[in-house]
């Protein structure tokens, strides 16, 4: 027994969390290797060729990549392996991205043949413009991104110097008082700073506001922030008035309601994505200003027409927010080539351990059907059968009874389905918060829950996102947007906020037996279950029995 | 004999040559044993044979190959100065020196001497050193297989045949004595090309076009094509025989006058000294061990994996042999390799006798009774048993999906891929290996251009890199010793030295230690995996691997458990307690809730339901009908089985169990298929629509009138055969037949007739006995007599038949024609 790390033959990395010389291993390894999955023990990284380059990029070489494995592998590392991360890892730099003084930007190789190669496909033609020498070929500005993430797909990534443009200056600094930036927090501003244009991968509840404002703080430029929805923008205002020297004038909020334009602005997906006759008429908000950073909070939601107007945007520094990188769409690779590659990430579990966020008790009940319930099940169409399993009277019932055992908690009902949610807040006799609720609506009793004069909220998923609870400690989901991990992770993060007391936070999962709800609820928790976050499953009428 | 006296003959030669001598002979060329000659002289008579002779040249190495190309151009028989000097040149170089490699040539020729010697190639002494005849008519210089040395024919073999007057032409131009007896004439050209001094003289004359027109032709090929009126210089050249006529448009540099223009040389390039291996890295060999320790382990679990894949029945076999494509990319994809390594394995379990074919008449592959023998060994020796089993292999994996010489696909484990050469190459390439310092990673372009100097490819030119077969066999045992775990980093590891040097035990003696210790535990984590942080001991990673599905592999093992995962461990006849046990027993953690919980709620839904087949069922609401039924011994053979309190299934058939029942004094009634009950005789049975049968008339129908003339015509046909009258065979030697029975005649006289008949369009009549032994007569007209076949028209059967000519007793002409 030596080393800590184990090489696969599947380029996957296992990390023995307990052994001695984990963190260093950790160190070594976080360049180039991807963490995929961090549940109690063993830890799994992978090292994919994007990671590879990545590393390049920051100025690694193959042959530290290969002394890490090589120092802390337990046992022999495959020679083919070693060879073929030197081998990807030389395919990084071939091509370069930079300024000409004549020509614009240009695309320079140092290895003729590659450059032969990448401009026989159909898909570079189009974004590249004349060969200038046999070494060079102009490309126009406005395909900085296309052609980057084109070359990334093509196995030849390019090192783009071309640089970033400062943007209109305007002061931002970071408020300090009282309070201050956290450790992590502070890595994760620097390595995105550091890196110039990355995505920031931190848990819900982990303080991703600040890591923004402290990047606004270091860029002291004009930044238009762009968020999922409006109570989410206010909160990013009040935020950043709170903890910057920003003031309310200098933020603007460009939403559906209002259309202000200032050095710091707050837009919304939506607004972004409206279109009118085939065009997309907010598009000019990104030239209305020099804007020296962008800020795309929920990246993993970014809106497939966002990555396009992004593409346009590479010579302004990118910085991407997430608790999860998991997009049940499968475009991670889109994120990294278009805003940046992930520059900070931490597992969920060492933040809770250093107590930033609090540790949660996510448990799954079990509940069996009755059998005029599963008869009804098993005759159901096949696209109602999800509707009507999550939705069942039994479920409604093992729910109202956990409210009731957590009576006195600040206790929040999560739910898709709106007429489940509607006889929920009926039978539990608390207000119900939907898309169809005003804002203003919604605000208010936000802050009635948040002072404790109502206990119990019943939310469907428009409050998914950005909404901020910092009391609620019982989170009970009824159904879910079918098997989504992100959806998961997101209500977790409504509970892991620090309690005051210290107070443990329960994450219930209401599921019904021997139904597709329990498959989706098995698909939903994995990406936590990995993160560490273990569910007890329980039986309903044990957990009942209890109370 | 007298070893004074020199030898006159091989054969005497060999006489001559001690015991332990002639036995290196036979071991350096084995072809020469078999069948064991009975005396010397047959022996030499062998070794003189041309197919033995290149056998032997095939194995020498370069610089043996070069002093005996040497050899095949000097004078016979050559003193061994001479010999010397037609590789290091006569010292009268242009300035050219090369010092060394004269050093080094001089210093290797008596062994490469010693060594054509020994394999009675060359024999003589040393002043009279002669090259076997064979042999020098092999390496000599012809126009169809021009020599490596790149020399031509002699003045003497150039000009015989030509015409004196034109040597007395050649003699004048040259400024030498005429005469007229063209050998003296000969013999005066070849000394004044061979005589250094006025050799230099004449050239000293030439054009400067001539010259470098020699320089074209110097080191070779000898030949050069001229048109009927040459220009100048060539002209120059050839009136003074430095280029003599081969045909009307073809002219040679002879031999003499090249060597002049090499400075004696008969190589540009003698190579005395193998090119030495130049070391690509240099690594630390305890790295080198433990990598190859590393894949050696490696290379056991792809090969046990590999098993456990066809453990059930592998893939089936190709009529014509070995794996098909499909197959081969299905179990590439399984192992998770490229379909050339997934070969690669495969053949190397086969080769190690693990898999076979199962001789069924659905053939497939499968694993062999000695695979489970080779399973239970440790895992020192399971590697030590594939590495020896692959030196010793003959069979290539390399060739797999590449085409044999008739364009068909060479497949995995198919016929064809057996290549002799193969051990050998293998060994020799990992002796230079070992030759080197431990962790020593040899560069393959060296290693390739050594063995290219060892067993040089006769004959042909230096081809394109590695295309050659023996070069392609040493890059793949570059590959394969690297998969295999014999080589790790590139360099020879310890364990393998051993194995070549001190064999299996003392092999696997050095692997061990280096080997990790099997675990008999894993970590078992919420996410519902398991990870097994080293190999696992055995009976645990069988069992895992049922319980659990195989998510990553190397080092590690990552194993998930999923329902389905479960549920399998739950139908190969465990318990959930029998799980919950195990995990238990070899976690070093708790087993994590969901987990538990997993298998609990696996378990409870597990066999829920139940099927069986069942041929009858008895059903009846009361109960106690069916107690008694079940108490009665005469309901034994009904093989009943209580299913329900109501409900009992049978073996039987509905039929009979309803008869039974009946005997036993119940009164059963029989269900149909939807629950109702079957009345017997309410509904009579009906056949499907018939139509009602045609009235039979008496006799047979009458007969229409094709039918009529067909029946005539082979009647006549019959009759023409039964009665015609026969001519009696012109030489009756067998004696006439009487009318009835068969003709008889001979072979020759049988073919002679029915050629004739064939030829005039006759018709004869012939005995013939079928397959199956029965004698008939036939009358035919035979169109056609070829490869023993005779095609004709029999009038018998009346329509075209094909008769084997060994089958016709024999034949006789008709007395007059049958057909009018």
């Amino acid at each position: 027994m030596t080393g800590p790390l184990i090489v696969q033959s599947d380029k996957t990395l296992l990390l023995e969390v307990d052994h001695d010389l984990a963190e260093a291993c950790r160190r070594a390894i976080a360049p180039f290797a991807e963490l995929e999955r961090a549940p109690e023990h063993i830890h799994t990284y992978r090292v994919t060729p994007l990671g590879l380059w990545n590393a390049r990029a920051a100025g690694h070489d193959a042959e530290q990549v290969v002394d890490a494995l090589v120092e802390y592998s337990r046992y022999p590392v495959p020679h083919a392996l070693l060879v073929d991360i030197a081998e990807t890892m030389a395919r990084y730099g071939r091509l370069t991205l930079s300024k000409h003084p004549v020509h614009g930007l240009v695309l320079t190789t140092t290895d003729r043949p590659v450059l032969e190669e990448i401009l026989r496909s159909k898909k570079v033609q189009p974004l590249v413009g004349a060969r200038i020498d046999p070494d060079t070929v102009a490309v126009h500005p406005s395909e900085r991104g296309q052609v980057k993430q084109t070359l990334l797909k093509l196995g030849w990534p390019a090192e783009d110097l071309a640089g970033y443009v400062d943007g209109e200056a305007h002061p931002i600094e970071l408020a300090e008082d009282g309070w201050a930036l956290r450790p992590y927090q502070k890595q994760a501003v620097e390595g995105f700073w550091h890196g110039g244009s990355g995505v920031v991968v931190l848990p819900c509840g982990a303080g991703k506001t600040l890591v923004g404002a402290g990047a606004m703080a270091e860029a002291k430029a004009t930044t238009l922030i762009l968020v999922t929805n409006t109570v989410s923008a206010r909160q990013w205002k009040h935020e950043l008035v709170k903890r910057t020297s920003l003031t309310e004038d200098e933020i603007g909020e460009y939403s559906g309601t209002k259309k202000e334009i200032r050095p710091v602005t707050i837009a919304t997906y939506q607004v972004l994505t409206t279109r009118r006759k085939g065009v997309y008429p907010h598009l000019e908000l990104f030239d209305s200003r020099d804007w020296g950073l962008v800020v795309y909070d929920e990246v993993h939601l970014l809106p497939a027409p966002v990555f396009k107007f992004t593409a346009d945007l590479q010579a302004r520094r990118r910085l991407g927010l997430t608790a999860t990188l998991v997009r049940e769409d499968g475009r991670e690779s889109d994120v990294f080539s278009l805003i940046g590659p992930k520059r900070f990430d931490a597992p969920w579990k060492e933040i809770e351990a250093q107590g930033y966020i609090a540790p949660a008790d996510c448990v799954e009940v079990r509940v069996n059907l009755t059998d005029s319930e599963r008869l009804a099940y098993a005759t159901a169409e096949t696209e109602e059968k999800y509707r009507f399993c999550a939705t069942t009277a039994t479920k409604r019932k093992v729910t109202e009874a956990l409210v009731r055992k957590h009576r006195g908690e600040q206790t929040l009902v999560i739910g898709q389905y709106i007429d489940q949610l509607d006889e929920l807040g009926e039978h539990l006799d608390a207000p119900v918060i939907k898309g169809e609720t005003s804002n203003a609506q919604r605000e208010k009793l936000f802050d009635a829950f948040r002072n404790g004069e109502i206990s119990v909220l019943v939310v469907s998923k428009v409050a998914n996102f950005s909404i901020d609870l910092p009391e609620a400690t019982v989170a009970i989901q009824v159904s879910g947007t079918f098997g989504s991990r992100q959806e998961e992770a997101q209500r977790l993060g409504r509970v892991l906020r620090p309690k005051a007391d210290g107070h443990e936070a329960r994450f219930y999962s209401v599921v019904a037996r021997d139904t597709i709800d329990q498959d989706f609820a098995a698909h939903r928790q994995r990406f936590l279950a990995e993160q560490g976050y273990a569910y007890r499953i329980v039986d309903a009428d044990e957990l009942l029995a209890e109370s | 004999m007298g070893t004074t006296t020199p030898p006159r003959t091989l054969a005497e030669a060999l006489r001559a040559r001690g015991d332990e001598s002639l036995a290196g002979l036979l071991r350096a060329r084995p072809d020469l044993l078999n069948p064991v000659p009975n005396d010397i002289t047959q022996l030499a008579t062998r070794a003189g044979t041309r197919a033995s002779v290149v056998r032997a040249l095939e194995h020498l190495d370069r610089f043996a190959l070069q002093t005996a190309e040497a050899l095949a151009v000097a004078p016979d028989p050559a003193p061994y100065d001479t010999l010397l000097s037609l590789l290091t040149g006569d010292g009268l170089d242009d300035g050219e020196q090369r010092d060394d490699v004269g050093a080094a040539i001089t210093a290797a020729l008596p062994g490469a001497v010693a060594t054509l010697r020994e394999q009675a190639l060359v024999w003589g002494e040393d002043d009279r050193l002669r090259l076997v005849r064979t042999a020098r008519e092999l390496l000599a210089p012809s126009p169809q297989h021009p020599s490596p040395t790149g020399l031509g024919p002699t003045v003497a073999e150039a000009t015989a045949g030509m015409s004196p007057g034109r040597l007395q032409e050649i003699l004048a131009a040259t400024g030498l004595p005429a005469t007229h007896d063209p050998v003296s004439a000969v013999a005066a050209l070849s000394a004044l090309f061979t005589d250094r001094t006025r050799m230099a003289d004449l050239l000293d004359t030439a054009p400067v076009e001539a010259l470098s027109v020699l320089d074209r032709l110097v080191w070779g090929p000898p030949y050069g094509e001229v048109t009927p009126n040459p220009t100048p210089p060539v002209k120059w050249l050839r009136d003074r025989g430095l280029l003599l006529p081969v045909s009307t448009r073809t002219v040679v540099l002879p031999r003499e006058a090249a060597l002049h223009l090499r400075a004696g040389r008969a190589h540009r390039v003698p190579e005395p000294v193998p090119p030495a291996v130049a070391a690509a890295a240099e690594r630390d060999p305890q790295a080198v061990d433990r990598a190859a320790a590393g894949q050696a382990l490696m290379a056991l679990s792809t090969v046990e994996e590999l098993l456990k894949l066809w453990d059930g029945g592998g893939p089936t076999i190709l009529r014509a042999g070995g794996l098909s494509v499909r197959e081969l990319k299905r179990a590439a994809t399984a192992l998770d390799v490229t379909e050339p390594i997934a070969a690669f394995w495969i053949e190397l379990a086969y080769g190690a006798g693990l898999l076979a074919s199962d001789g069924e008449t659905d053939e497939r592959y499968a694993p062999t009774p000695a695979s489970d023998e080779w399973l239970d060994l440790s895992a020192e020796n399971r590697w030590t048993h594939l590495a020896t089993a692959w030196l010793a292999a003959t069979r290539t994996p390399g060739l797999v999906g590449g085409q044999d010489a008739k364009g068909r696909a060479l497949s995995a484990l198919g016929p064809e891929l057996d290549r002799s050469a193969a051990p050998e190459v293998r060994r020799r390439v990992l002796a230079l290996f070992a030759e080197l310092p431990p962790g020593t990673a040899p560069e393959a372009e060296a290693l390739l251009r050594r063995l290219r100097w060892e067993r040089p490819l006769r004959g042909s030119a230096p081809t394109t890199e590695g295309t050659d077969l023996r070069s392609r066999l040493a890059l793949w045992t570059l590959n394969e010793a690297e998969l295999l775990g014999i080589t790790g980093r590139g360099a020879l590891a310890a364990q393998a030295r051993a194995l070549l040097e001190e064999g299996e035990e003392a092999a696997a003696a050095r692997l061990a230690p280096l080997l990790p210790e099997p675990l008999d535990h894993v970590l078992l984590q919420a996410d519902l995996t398991a990870v097994a942080p080293g190999p696992l001991e055995r009976p645990l990673a069988d069992m895992l691997s049922v319980l659990a599905d195989v998510e990553s592999k190397g080092g590690a093992t990552v194993y998930r458990f999923t329902p389905g995962s479960v549920r399998r461990a739950l139908d190969a006849g465990q318990a959930a307690a029998d799980l919950h046990a195990f995990l238990a027993a070899h976690s070093r953690t708790p087993v994590p809730q969901p987990l538990s919980y997993l298998i609990d709620d696996v378990a409870r839904r597990h066999g829920h339901l139940r099927i069986g087949a069942a041929s009858a069922y008895v059903r009846c609401d009361d109960e106690a009908v069916l107690n008694e039924i079940l108490a009665d011994r005469r309901s034994a053979g009904l093989r009943l089985r209580r299913l329900a309190p109501t409900v009992l299934a049978a073996q039987s058939d509905p039929g009979s169990l309803l008869e039974a029942l009946r005997d036993m004094g119940c009164a059963p009634a029989a269900e149909s298929a939807e629950g109702d009950v079957l009345i017997t005789r309410a509904g009579a049975r009906r056949t499907p629509p018939r139509t009602p049968p045609a009235p039979v008339p008496e006799g047979p129908p009458t007969p229409d009138d094709t039918l009529l003339g067909a029946a005539v015509r082979a009647i006549r046909a019959g009759d023409t055969a039964a009665t015609v009258a026969r001519k009696e065979p012109v030489e009756g030697t067998t004696g006439s037949a009487p009318s009835g029975t068969l003709p008889r005649t001979t072979p020759a006289e049988t073919l002679a007739t029915v050629q004739a008949a064939a030829m005039t369009g006759s018709t004869v009549w012939i005995g013939y006995v079928n397959a199956d032994g029965a004698a008939s007569q036939r009358v035919i007209a035979p169109v056609r007599v070829e490869g023993g076949f005779v095609t004709a028209y029999d009038h018998t059967a009346d329509e075209v038949r094909t008769y084997p000519l060994h089958r016709i007793t024999g034949v006789a002409e008709l007395a007059e024609e049958g057909e009018g």
